[in-house]
């Protein structure tokens, strides 16, 4: 950005190039590599991990889609994070909203005990959790996850748009209030459009975590219908010990969606990682 | 009068609307992450085996196993050579993955997505390719070996356990120090390009600006990866579990690894929760250090 034109290419700049580009290439590497096995046939894998596929082998991906339970668990995975961000992006701004614009000792009292939850570690409370969600009769069941990750992120969730709200000038809200608009109106019509930014990377660094979390859906979604796809990989890497296609074609059916999202939405998970680092 | 009664009545509508606003986001906090977090403070003075409704209470029995017991020294000295290590690696291979990108001529973003990528991945899938390129027989890592005529120093790098703890480290190292590299790279894009155009003036070469004017400037996101690399690994479970499940013997086991296979794997649940709140408290030191490392910046600024 700042000598990008007309400078003269000095050997620094190559030499920086050059270093930053091996270092690319053993980043990349695993990745690629993973992608590429997924369409070698187990035996090619075992002669040779390096070589590049002589054909485009697509029988594990076959065999994943019709035998197995890897679309249904594709779908769970797919429910469970846009279920609980869709919740999320519903519940917590409100809540932010509320603490931000009311603040009196109440709502301050609640911001600081919601902020508490994000010292919690999810291994703090999983075991006792284990057993209410069995009694609340959620085992098993997706809608116990969803309620999991929203109650789990309230604390964060909540810091980055009450920080946000503070800079959002009230005026427009106060002459809605006297053209008679009611506070769920103003909210969503007004407030919540102006919180693009902030939704925006609570949406990818939330749903990130969700379809890549692997502890809790293990815990409480451990069989059957309702795995996850990451769950479900878990026990191929024991039950397909020596099939090392047919997981390599599972995590690349994982992976493939993250990285598509990722090149589309760059530009958000940039300003989350840096917005959620700076507030903690 | 009038003006009284009209904010009299406004308070109170406020509340009524602030309620309605917080409730959905209190109950679920309260029940899905209170609630158990207080019943494991409570669990952690019982012998309970997660199965039968008989809920011993045996006083701090638990905390005196913790204290004793050689497994669990093992893992919270695995925990904390882990963090030690991975706060040290992270973060000085963040730093440098951050000085090339903001540095490199061509293709900025692209170095800066690929260096980005492996944050993507779930611990279980980098955990399954990274089993699977460090494997004896098959892997990449060997294979290479094996090519450059060091054959020598082939070894089962999960499977030996002097190696299995720093192959997990280091795979992690490659897979976190993209989150990282993001944050110090919004540091030195907000350092002022004619500081370091002074100091240059000033006769300081590359190396002596980075020390006396870069590093310092970059006091601020040092300070917040450190604290986040800090408590993400001591978080660290995904990658233990899929590429050495604790293993081999209790030679990569973590505290965060006991406590699930204390709790799930041994049925010992109410001492499972005795190990959880000893994580608690090291999060939550780390935590109240960070918030005042924080506020003291704040004042400075």
């Amino acid at each position: 950005m700042k000598k990008r034109t007309k400078t003269p290419i000095t050997s620094s700049n190559i030499i920086i190039f050059v270093i930053t580009f091996v270092i690319a290439v053993i980043f990349v590497f695993p990745i690629f590599f993973n992608i590429m096995s997924a369409f070698k046939s187990n035996a090619d894998i075992l002669r040779d991990a390096l070589a590049f596929p002589t054909e485009l082998y697509t029988e594990s991906f076959k065999y994943l889609l019709t035998k197995t339970d890897y679309p249904k668990a594709m779908l769970n995975s797919a429910i469970l994070t846009v279920g609980s961000i869709i919740a999320m992006v519903v519940i917590i701004p409100m809540a932010a909203y509320a603490i931000e614009r009311t603040n009196n000792r109440w709502t301050n009292a609640i911001y600081v005990f919601f902020l508490f939850g994000m010292m919690v570690p999810f291994q703090v409370y999983m075991i006792p959790l284990f057993k209410q969600l069995n009694m609340m009769g959620l085992f098993g069941n997706l809608l116990g996850p969803i309620m999991i990750y929203i109650a789990g992120s309230v604390g964060f969730g909540v810091l980055l748009y009450t920080s946000f709200l503070k800079g959002v000038p009230r005026e427009i809200e106060e002459s809605a209030e006297i053209d008679g608009c009611s506070r769920i109106g103003i909210f969503w019509r007004i407030v919540f459009p102006l919180l693009g930014p902030v939704t925006a990377s609570m949406v990818v660094l939330q749903g990130l975590g969700i379809w890549n979390d692997f502890l809790m859906p293990m815990l409480v979604l451990p069989s059957g219908q309702t795995k996850t796809m990451i769950v479900e990989l878990f026990y191929y890497v024991g039950e397909f010990s020596s099939r090392w296609d047919m997981i390599f074609a599972g995590t690349t059916m994982s992976l493939v969606p993250v990285l598509l999202a990722f090149l589309s939405l760059q530009k958000y998970f940039v300003k989350g990682v840096s917005s959620g680092a700076i507030k903690g | 009068m009038n003006a009284s009664t009209s904010s009299i009545k406004r308070k109170q509508w406020w509340r009524s609307y602030a309620i309605w606003f917080i409730l959905p986001a209190f109950l679920l906090y309260c029940i899905f992450v209170m609630v158990p977090t207080f019943s494991s403070i409570y669990l952690s003075f019982t012998s309970w085996d997660g199965i039968s409704d008989n809920i011993r209470y045996i006083g701090f029995e638990n905390f005196k196993e913790i204290w004793n017991s050689p497994r669990v020294h093992n893992a919270l000295t695995n925990t904390i050579i882990v963090a030690i290590a991975l706060v040290i690696l992270e973060n000085v291979v963040a730093l440098l993955l951050a000085i090339l990108v903001d540095q490199v001529r061509w293709l900025k973003n692209l170095f800066r997505s690929i260096f980005y990528f492996p944050v993507l991945m779930s611990g279980i899938i980098m955990g399954f390719i990274w089993m699977i390129i460090l494997n004896y027989n098959f892997g990449v890592v060997n294979q290479l070996l094996d090519l450059v005529g060091l054959s020598a120093l082939k070894t089962d790098w999960l499977g030996n356990p002097d190696y299995a703890l720093l192959s997990i480290i280091l795979s992690t190292v490659w897979k976190a120090s993209g989150y990282y590299m993001i944050i110090y790279l919004a540091g030195l894009q907000g350092i002022p390009q004619e500081l370091l155009e002074a100091a240059s003036i000033d006769g300081a070469g590359k190396w002596k600006q980075f020390w006396h004017v870069t590093f310092p400037l970059l006091a601020g996101a040092t300070t917040v990866c450190v604290m986040l690399s800090m408590i993400n690994s001591l978080k660290l479970f995904d990658q233990i579990a899929v590429m050495t499940n604790g293993g081999p013997g209790f030679a990569t086991e973590t505290l965060t690894y006991i406590i699930y296979k204390v709790a799930f794997g041994e049925g010992r649940q109410g001492f499972g929760t005795a190990l959880a709140i000893v994580l608690f408290i090291l999060i939550m030191i780390i935590s109240l250090i960070q918030i005042r490392l924080l506020r003291k910046r704040e004042v400075q600024m």
